[in-house]
């Protein structure tokens, strides 16, 4: 994903809801309370959950008022003289007047007015040059992305060049030699010096937009290139300006009391706040607050802008909202009475996960109990929403700050994994539980070799020589039958094919010999070829190490000589699940028989059409009361709407969670 | 509509030796000492109404080629008829009209922040059609005619699902009129279950409007369902062409069988597969002679020598393979499983790689 910063409504939508599915209406399928939506989404109610942000963007306005009713409140003119009171201080003060409430200046110029006028200067100022440098670096970011080649490279040393030259001086050369220093020179300057900031930014997301598909099927449809740049791409790229220019705002108005102090600023008699400080400074010792008060002026208004700025972050970014990265492990007992272990390496009861977004909570798994023996493979299939890599990741206890396991048990060897503490985790995992995921690409880092990853994975259960590191980790690259180790040792991993990465995946997790591996789509990702040989590779290392293994994919036909037992996820809960054999050539759960009949494109109608399931995946935030897969199964009666299915056995060690199955058993033999 | 149909008109798009290569250091003033030979030399036929398969995997040079017929870059030699007419690079005008695409990622090919009947009505208002309430009859045509509800057009992609923007994606496609479509990858990146009702409906567009698709995927299964003849590609090169049901049940090239074994099969065991030794090739320094011989099963020293060509072996069937009739044989032994998984060579790097 790009890093952008989306700021328009649209995409406060589409934040908040990254799964809309509309589809038709079916009862109960409304959320119940406002706790269960996260809440109200009103501007009254996003501006509650966001005090502080709130308080900032009042102040900042409170401040932009001031400055336009300048002439109404303002007590004096700020340029009236009046040398028989000068140097007054302020009423509080002993010697004060209610006169001038703030006091005067050398030349007897009421401060407050001066004040008041002077937010009006330094905010033009600021905000002229925000718009007037976003404006230039936009128009140079867009020029330079779009062409690239030359072009680019050209505007883009241009750019160097700017930020290599020393502002003090670019400032010295424009306005030191002018007689009378105006507003707009000062935002020339400002502007000119600060355009790089946002071209760099703007050039990088119009290259990323540039190559998308959307932008290839407009040139395909026939659009000129003019038309694609301005209909298709420009709507995709300005948004990275507004959350550049709002800090660049706050930030001007400290520079333009730096030009002042360097009496670079505003030629008197006009007031900004910093030319007011700048006099101020030389009269430190006998009127303090000369400089003071202009000084806090400045700190309020950045400040307010950051708290607006900072603050209201979360509503382009929800992950922000939720701050804290570190797991909180839930209360209660970390070792379970109840529970017998059997030879039953890991027992799921009852998990339930859910995620809290501002659009409402996801529910991403309900109630799901699966257990799985020592050197078993257990695969768990299902399609999007059905909330199988949560459930992965539940296991492992990684989720994301914003998801929280509301219900249910992880047990591991005895111990309950949702409760044992952070350091007790960690040392767990690596250890004793593994785990790979989809993009190999994405799981090393890019700047470190393969072997230092695999030497860092050792070093974390505790110092190892060098020689040593190095011997175990040849070692484990050859187990997953990689011929030449050592070049793949010394190799990055981007210099590696997606099946080779994988492969340095496996050798990375299974390095200490975890009982459980977790594996995520790892195959997804990968060629049909490559996704044969390492399906073999885990296999053979499963024998031979009797590893047990979670295998997580989307692919039934994967699962096929592959797994012990399957298990069946739609819409978060778990419709089936049984021994391999029987869930492919017996499945009792209308959706595993419409799933593999889909797969096997075996029910070709006369016309050659395909028995399709219709409707789309369910979606997580709007649970149904009743069995998620009732809008789309073909045997669906009233029953399922309202209440979910039992699990009830089928046959050996297999059951299947549907209302047509109990009803059968009701039925008189 | 099974089998060819091949018949004594002319085909609707012929492509001769159509060749694409990339230097692969690019740079100011740098000069290109390695090429990516991305395609290289490929030529077929395309008849009016068929579905045309093209199979391959990672570096084989299908997505170049459905750039090279759009030309959104243009090939390094070779040409591209269509109807008859050579197509000029410099001047496409109604070409472009005719071939459209259908990518395979549905939340990156519509841009996110156009209301769906605008995404639909721009490709007409592109081509000069006027008139706000002629283009708005025809996109609510076009969204019904993919099984969408006209009324939503004023909502953007994000409000729909997978298989949903898929379906705007050919509603815009159609909006020209096209007579070819690309369909890249078109299912593969939707759920299963929702991946045949789009094959359905490509299915149902087809006959209506007479068109022509050129259906590329990985997965075989769905090429097979929906494809008249199917072309298989490997490193650039069309390696095999023929079919679909025959080419399916009696490959004439070694890499079609190992494709064959190695999709997931719910009917077959897993077994029962060949088992490819070692890497992909990387297309910069490609094997001498046939560029798949460092990794075919029935490798012979001639094939290291001499590059085989594309040759009719039998009626409507080519493949680029030295001993194309001994691969019947292999293709017997997979599927009695005396060709099993047992032995396991270890991974090769790719030969001609240097260590960082």
């Amino acid at each position: 994903m790009p890093l952008w910063i989306p700021v328009s409504s649209t995409d406060l939508a589409l934040i908040a809801n990254p799964i809309n599915v509309a589809g038709p209406d079916f009862p109960g399928s409304e959320p119940t309370t406002l706790a269960e939506r996260g809440g109200p989404h009103g501007i009254r109610a996003v501006l509650g959950r966001h005090k502080v942000a709130t308080f900032g963007l009042s102040l900042f306005l409170a401040i932009v008022l001031v400055a336009i009713l300048a002439p109404i409140i303002s007590p004096h003119s700020p340029y009236k003289q009046n040398l028989g009171d000068n140097f007054l201080p302020p009423m509080w003060s002993e010697g004060g007047s209610a006169t001038y409430p703030l006091g005067t200046d050398p030349l007897g110029r009421d401060l407050l007015s001066r004040l008041i006028y002077g937010a009006r200067y330094s905010l033009l100022i600021s905000a002229c040059s925000v718009l007037f440098g976003s404006l230039i670096g936009f128009a140079i970011g867009v020029v330079a992305g779009f062409w690239g080649g030359k072009v680019d490279t050209v505007l883009m040393r241009l750019g160097d060049i700017q930020l290599a030259f020393p502002f003090v001086l670019f400032a010295i050369a424009v306005l030191a030699v002018s007689i009378e220093r105006t507003v707009w020179q000062i935002i020339l300057v400002l502007g000119i010096s600060s355009w790089v900031l946002y071209a760099r930014v703007v050039r990088g997301r119009m290259l990323t937009e540039r190559e998308r598909d959307y932008a290839t099927a407009a040139r395909a449809l026939g659009a000129s290139r003019p038309r694609v740049l301005m209909r298709y791409l420009l709507p995709n790229v300005w948004q990275v300006i507004p959350p550049i220019a709002l800090l660049n705002l706050g930030f001007f108005v400290i520079v333009e009391s730096l030009l002042s102090f360097l009496s670079l600023g505003l030629s008197p008699p006009t007031p900004s706040w910093g030319s007011i400080l700048a006099d101020g400074r030389q009269f430190m010792m006998i009127t303090p607050w000369m400089a003071l008060l202009p000084g806090i002026a400045i700190i309020v208004t950045v400040l307010s802008i950051s708290l607006a700025a900072d603050g209201f972050n979360d509503l382009v970014d929800p992950k922000l909202a939720h701050g804290g990265y570190l797991r909180k492990p839930l209360p209660g007992t970390v070792h379970d009475p109840e529970h017998e272990t059997g030879d039953c390496l890991l027992t799921v009861r009852n998990l339930s996960t859910r995620f809290l977004t501002t659009g409402g909570a996801v529910h991403a798994v309900e109630g799901v109990d699966l257990h799985l023996r020592r050197g078993e493979v257990l695969g768990v299939v299902g399609e999007s929403g059905s909330g199988k890599s949560t459930l992965g990741l539940s296991i492992i206890q990684l989720l994301d700050p914003s998801g929280r396991i509301t219900s249910g048990r992880v047990l591991f060897e005895g111990l309950d994994l949702t409760r044992v503490s952070n350091r007790k985790m960690t040392s767990i995992r690596g250890r004793r539980i593994g785990m790979i995921f989809q993009d190999p690409s994405n799981s090393m880092t890019p700047v470190l070799t393969t072997g230092f990853q695999l030497r860092e994975a050792l070093r974390a259960s505790g110092p190892v020589s060098r020689e040593r590191a190095d011997r175990l980790t040849r070692e484990a690259l050859v187990a997953v039958h990689i011929a030449d180790p050592d070049r793949v040792l010394r190799a990055y991993p981007f210099e590696l094919s997606g099946g080779m990465q994988q492969r340095v995946m496996i050798a990375l997790a299974m390095i200490r010999n975890p009982d459980l591996l977790i594996l995520d789509e790892p195959t997804s990702a990968l060629d049909v070829t490559t996704q044969a040989q390492l399906l073999d590779e885990l296999d053979r290392i499963r024998r031979e190490r009797g590893t047990s293994v979670l295998f997580i994919t989307h692919d039934i036909a994967l699962l096929n000589g592959f797994a012990d037992r399957i298990l069946v996820m739609y819409g978060g809960e778990v419709c089936e699940d049984g021994p391999e054999r029987d869930v492919l050539r017996a499945p009792q759960h209308p959706y595993t028989q419409a799933l593999l009949s889909a797969v096997e494109r075996a029910s070709v109608t006369a016309d050659g059409r395909l028995a399709a399931i219709p409707g789309d995946p369910p979606d997580p935030k709007r649970p149904l009361p009743g069995c998620p897969f009732a809008p789309r199964c073909p045997y669906v009666m009233d029953i399922c709407w309202v209440s979910k299915p039992p699990r009830v056995p089928v046959g050996t060690h297999h059951r299947a969670a549907c209302h047509l199955l109990t009803t059968l058993k009701e039925l008189p033999a | 509509m099974k089998g060819t149909l091949e018949s004594t008109a002319s085909p609707m798009l012929a492509v001769t030796n159509l060749t694409k290569h990339y230097p692969a250091q690019s740079g100011f003033g740098r000069s290109s000492k390695s090429v990516v030979r991305a395609l290289d030399g490929v030529s077929f036929n395309l008849w009016q109404g068929e579905t045309f398969g093209l199979v391959g995997e990672s570096g084989c040079g299908k997505s170049t080629l459905v750039k090279s017929l759009l030309f959104l870059d243009r090939p390094t030699a070779g040409e591209v008829w269509f109807r008859g007419a050579l197509i000029n690079p410099a001047k496409l005008g109604g070409y472009r009209r005719e071939v459209q695409i259908i990518f395979q990622d549905p939340y990156t090919s519509l841009p996110p922040r156009m209301r769906v009947g605008d995404i639909v009505g721009d490709p007409l208002r592109i081509h000069g059609t006027r008139g706000a309430s002629v283009i708005e009859a025809r996109v609510a045509d076009l969204l019904r005619d993919v099984g969408l509800n006209p009324a939503r057009k004023h909502e953007y992609p994000f409000q729909f699902s997978g298989g949903q923007r898929q379906r705007i994606g050919i509603a815009r496609a159609l909006a020209v009129q096209p007579s070819l479509l690309l369909l890249d990858e078109a299912v593969s990146a939707l759920d299963v279950s929702v991946q045949a009702q789009v094959l359905n409906l490509l299915k149902d567009l087809q006959e209506r409007h007479g068109l022509t698709y050129i259906f590329i995927s990985h997965d075989l299964n769905v090429v097979r369902h929906m494809s008249n003849r199917i072309a298989v590609m490997y490193l650039g090169k069309i390696v095999e062409l023929g079919p679909a049901d025959e080419l399916t049940a009696a490959p004439l090239h070694p890499y079609t069988v190992a494709l064959l074994s190695a999709a997931p099969s719910l009917q077959r065991a897993r077994g029962n597969r060949i088992r490819l030794e070692g890497e992909p090739p990387k297309p910069t320094d490609p094997p001498s002679g046939c560029s798949f011989h460092p990794r075919c099963p029935m490798a012979r020293p001639v094939c290291s020598v001499e590059t085989p060509p594309l040759i009719e072996w039998q009626p409507g069937r080519f493949s680029a393979c030295h001993f194309a009739l001994e691969v019947m044989e292999l293709s017997r032994r997979v599927q009695t499983r005396e060709y099993g998984i047992d032995t396991a060579p270890p991974v090769r790097a790719p030969r001609g790689e240097n260590g960082a």
